[in-house]
């Protein structure tokens, strides 16, 4: 069944996408609802490529965009910032990008200098009135908790005189997490990211502590700290899937169970070691696992009850905007990584890593750097994706690992796609007002 | 036909979105925002305005230390006095009592150390200029810096009550004891007759720009933007025109008008385009001005201070005429004459120029620029020739126009369209005397033109005698017809040009200083009985007859006859110039370039002997 669906998404045509009745617009991710007959229509049409999809196309009054190249410049006012606090790890989880916090370096802290000078910079680039993003990362970046705590308040105030709102973030395997901790998050309103991959034993088999032991227990401790300020804070799981935890639903039923609303999920696509990385059928595997977690989203939400899967409605807010995109994320364009030694980055992920070099304190960002970047990693310039439906959608994919594994999931990511389109057919029928919110 | 497909998703819905955001003006924009174009605040800093939003009160407007906030930002009070402000001389009554309140407790608690605007209140609302952080059960409160805080009293309304508040602070920043409140309502940034109110200061809009002119908008469709700084300026020249001493001693300077956004360099000071096209590109481009603002020259009485030139003042130059009498004969013996002689001079050295048409292919070969150079050089001589002819018109006009008001002796006007007493009819070339050598008919060579250079000085001698009628009619206007100073001061006026041009002709010609054949026609000086020139000659007595003709109809008021006999004259002189021609490029006797003798009417009177 999933490999019917993979091959029904494989692409056929540049210019467009059937998924049951709902018709995609690849260039300008415009979707249309057809009938019976239109569907067909257009499905004959997409069995002959590109220029019988033009003209089925044109017969439905639809017009087929050409890709046209992108804007010279894609860079957009850095307003989102990850400050890499703490490069070392009290865990050494087996597919860790960061190489066990460290990316490869020795352990380092940053200084904090480094983070005052990043967020001043920060700050002072917003106009009064704007608004600021500060993600803290590592490694484990509750290792560095003086550090964070410095840096909020040196925010907050640095921000409150130009009546700049400050919004931020941490993404954390919470075993280190105190009951402080939790009170002052909660008091500068953090959401919160805790790195979970299952149940304990799926959990203890993938991140285990640098010493071999299991970590669940302690960050379920942590977490009972968060959740005892579930109402200050934005808290959500993100699950890394491999080939050792594919089994999601019992994940979110156990993650439900620990009190998240919101639950990701990431496939391991590559990893410094090779370890943990998916292979082969395993995306098939994922996917099916993920249309199972998406249809129980899908019922739930018909029922009007909660459930913690976040992949499916994040989907299906992006399919209802409908923005074309030229990237997948935000890395370069207006997000940027400040390592302990004082160099941006693309991404947190780039830290220490020439690859993704964006300037330094000292020099400053480097401008040119981030619109090269940019230019170059756009997805109109991606040759595998130039005969892709799902560009648009899917954005070329995360730049590191691209940069670092190629594009090894796109099957996965188009049957995903696919699934969701039809997925939003049906809660556009039955609970439009879902979107309501939909900003 | 069937239903289409239906759209779906927003991006089927609103169609695809604009690349990049459309940017205009935010919706705050107010019409006293700027000039009224579309890019506010070029012209001055709109947030200075609001350093006195308050009657009575001055504040400053300060922003972040690089260091971070230090307690100060905001919007701190530097002045709180009801006397310096003219406002308050307005009777209504929030002012009266706004005046009871700064002379009273309040304005007398201002008086000392450091106050702060802590909040506005109006329609209800009131704003405190802090950000409010609850930590720990303790309020901590930070100021806005002082952007934040124009933004927000920009917001308030004229004409409603508004309540101020003020506060000392904690080296923290955070506000100290009670604060002053203050009743009044918002200054108006426009008077009723639209002018910005005397309350600002001479510089105080501009006080906290960062450059004097910033970047300007002239590359903007309309051109209208460049409404902000110098267009064209006298200054310094430098150029390889220039005559001997220094560049400030060039009396080309008060004449030239330069580009004074104009790229500099060694040899840039040119004379500004006419065009903006033919500007542009010697422009500096904007965001130059930001680097090479230092370059750009203060204006003062539209010269740049840098290259000023130390112009004795004109009035010393020639003492006003003492009488009526004198200022008479003047015109009559020595200034018409002398303009009719200097047109004839200069008529006689442009048909000496050879016709770019009479080039012959091998000269084209050997000088590429030679047909532009001639064309150029003689369409300048021509000019100042006919300038001199307009002058001349001009003169003849005061005389007319005093002889109106019954200023002349009774029955004695004639028309000057004459020759000067001085003029020779042969070059006094050899002569020391730069006068002698000017008035004769002279082939252009590089030594006349260096005459007419000379000549045409600014504050030579044709300047200085102008200058005196000036100043005769403008020490006694009461005397004298109306118009009368006008026209004085616009001949006066109108030869800066003459000088500048000869210099361009010298320089065009330059190159062809060692052997003027290049240029010049071997032109000899005809005989008065030369059978030759008797046809020009003829056409040169109708050009004077009608002229003199049309001039007194102009006397006497009768525009139809003037304009009847200005017209015959100017036929005549059509085809007078076919004729000079003809004679001057060989045509009438072959292998021979005549010179048409000017004078020959005027058998001794301007012979020079």
């Amino acid at each position: 069944m999933v490999s019917d669906l993979i091959a029904a998404a494989r692409p056929r045509s540049k210019h467009a996408h059937l998924a049951g009745q709902v018709a995609l617009m690849a260039e300008t991710a415009a979707l249309y609802r057809l009938d019976d007959a239109q569907a067909a229509q257009l499905a004959d049409g997409l069995m002959t490529g590109d220029a019988g999809t033009s003209d089925a196309l044109g017969r439905l009054g639809l017009t087929a965009h050409d890709i046209a190249p992108p804007p010279a410049d894609l860079t957009r006012p850095v307003r989102a910032l990850a400050l890499n606090v703490a490069q070392t790890c009290n865990l050494a989880c087996v597919y860790c990008y960061a190489s066990g916090g460290t990316f490869g370096g020795p352990d380092t802290r940053m200084p904090w200098d480094v983070a005052q000078k990043a967020i001043d910079a920060l700050i002072d680039d917003t106009p009064p009135g704007g608004s600021i993003k500060i993600a803290f990362m590592g490694g484990e970046p509750t290792a560095a908790r003086a550090l964070i705590r410095d840096s909020v308040l040196h925010a907050r105030r640095r921000a409150a005189s130009r009546a700049i709102s400050v919004g931020f973030s941490i993404t954390t395997n919470a075993t280190l997490l105190t009951e402080q901790d939790a009170a002052f998050m909660a008091e500068h309103g953090f959401a919160v990211t805790v790195s979970l991959d299952g149940a304990a034993a799926a959990n203890d088999r993938l991140r285990p502590t640098r010493g071999g032991s299991g970590s669940f227990d302690r960050a379920a401790r942590g977490l009972q700290y968060l959740t005892a300020h579930h109402d200050r804070l934005s808290l959500s799981a993100r699950v890394t899937a491999t080939p050792d935890n594919l089994d999601l639903g019992s994940t979110m039923d156990a993650l439900g169970a620990l009190g998240f609303t919101s639950v990701g999920v990431s496939p391991m696509i590559t990893s410094p070691t090779g370890k943990g990385t998916l292979d082969g059928e395993d995306y098939a595997t994922l996917l099916a696992a993920m249309i199972g977690c998406g249809t129980a989203w899908m019922q739930a939400t018909l029922d009007r009850k909660p459930h913690p899967f976040a992949n499916l409605a994040t989907a299906l807010v992006e399919l209802h905007r409908g923005q074309p995109r030229s990237h997948s994320c935000g890395a370069a364009r207006d997000y940027l990584a400040v390592d302990a030694s004082g160099d941006y980055a693309a991404c947190h992920r780039f830290a220490k890593n020439p690859a993704g070099y964006m300037g330094s304190l000292g020099d400053g960002i480097d401008h040119a750097a981030r619109k090269d970047w940019l230019a170059d990693r756009a997805v109109e310039r991606q040759v595998p994706c130039q005969t892709c439906w799902a560009r648009r959608l899917c954005g070329g994919g995360c730049h590191h690992e691209v940069l670092n594994a190629g594009r090894p999931a796109c099957d996965y990511v188009r049957g995903w796609l696919h699934f969701a389109m039809t997925a939003y057919a049906r809660l556009m029928d039955e609970r439009p007002d879902w979107f309501d919110g939909v900003a | 036909m069937a239903k289409p497909p239906e759209p779906l998703n927003r991006a089927a819905i609103l169609g695809p979105p604009y690349p990049q955001p459309v940017l205009g003006n935010p919706v705050s924009s107010l019409m006293e925002s700027g000039v009224g174009n579309c890019y506010p605040g070029l012209e001055f800093d709109i947030r200075q305005l609001d350093v006195r939003f308050f009657p009575g009160l001055t504040f400053e407007f300060l922003g972040l230390e690089p260091a971070g906030p230090d307690g100060t930002q905001g919007v701190r009070l530097v002045n709180a006095e009801a006397e310096s402000d003219p406002l308050f001389d307005d009777p209504a009554p929030w002012l009266k009592a706004l005046k009871r309140q700064l002379n009273g407790p309040e304005g007398g608690a201002l008086g000392d150390g450091d106050w702060y605007l802590h909040a506005v209140a109006q329609h209800g609302s009131r704003i405190e200029l802090y950000d409010f952080n609850v930590f720990q059960n303790a309020v901590q409160m930070t100021p806005y810096e002082g952007e934040t805080c124009w933004w927000i009293i920009r917001g308030v309304e004229a004409d409603v009550d508004l309540t101020v508040e003020l506060t000392q602070r904690a080296p923290s920043g955070q506000p100290l004891g009670n604060p002053v409140v203050l009743h009044g309502r918002r200054r108006h940034f426009l008077d009723d007759t639209g002018m910005i109110p005397d309350v600002y200061r001479a510089g105080e809009l501009t006080a906290s720009m960062c450059s004097p002119w910033t970047h300007d908008f002239r590359d903007c469709a309309c051109q209208y933007w460049a409404s902000n700084h110098p267009d064209v300026v006298l200054g310094e020249v430098v150029g390889p025109q220039a005559e001997d001493g220094n560049a400030a001693e060039d009396a080309a300077q008060p004449v030239t008008f330069l580009d004074w956004m104009r790229r500099r360099g060694p040899a840039q000071d040119i004379a500004a385009a006419s065009t903006q096209e033919r500007a542009r590109p010697e422009r500096y481009d904007p965001y130059e001005i930001n680097l090479r603002w230092q370059e750009l020259d203060f204006v003062l009485h539209g010269t740049e201070t840098d290259g000023t030139p130390e112009m004795p003042p004109l009035t010393a130059l020639h003492a006003a005429y003492p009488s009526l009498q004198d200022v008479i004969t003047a015109l009559t013996d020595d200034l018409a004459p002398l303009e009719f002689t200097l047109s004839m001079v200069y008529l006689y050295a442009f048909f000496s120029l050879r016709a770019p048409e009479d080039i012959s292919e091998d000269e084209r070969r050997d000088w590429p620029d030679l047909a532009d150079d001639l064309r150029a050089a003689r369409q300048l001589v021509l000019s100042v020739a006919l300038s001199e002819m307009t002058h001349m018109r001009w003169v003849n006009q005061v005389l007319w126009t005093l002889d109106r008001a019954g200023l002349y002796p009774k029955g004695k006007y004639k028309p000057i369209v004459q020759p000067h007493s001085d003029a020779s009819k042969t070059a006094a070339a050899e002569s020391s005397d730069l006068e002698d050598r000017v008035l004769g008919l002279r082939p252009a060579t590089p030594d006349a033109i260096a005459d007419f250079i000379a000549v045409e000085r600014p504050a030579n001698r044709l300047d200085r005698e102008y200058a005196g009628l000036v100043d005769h009619l403008r020490a006694n206007a009461d005397g004298y017809p109306a118009g009368l100073y006008e026209l004085a001061v616009r001949i006066d006026s109108d030869g800066l040009q003459h000088y500048q041009k000869f210099r361009d002709v010298k320089l065009i010609l330059s190159r062809y200083e060692h052997d003027t054949s290049i240029y010049l026609r071997d032109v000899k000086l005809a005989d008065a009985d030369d059978p030759a020139v008797a046809d020009a000659l003829g056409l040169l007595a109708d050009i004077v007859d009608n002229t003199i003709k049309g001039y007194q109809a102009e006397r006497a008021d009768d525009m139809p006859r003037a304009d009847a006999c200005i017209q015959a004259a100017r036929s005549a002189m059509r085809s007078f110039q076919v004729e000079a021609e003809a004679l001057a490029s060989g045509a009438r006797k072959p292998g021979e370039s005549v010179g048409v003798p000017f004078f020959a009417a005027w058998q001794g009177h301007g012979d020079g002997q």
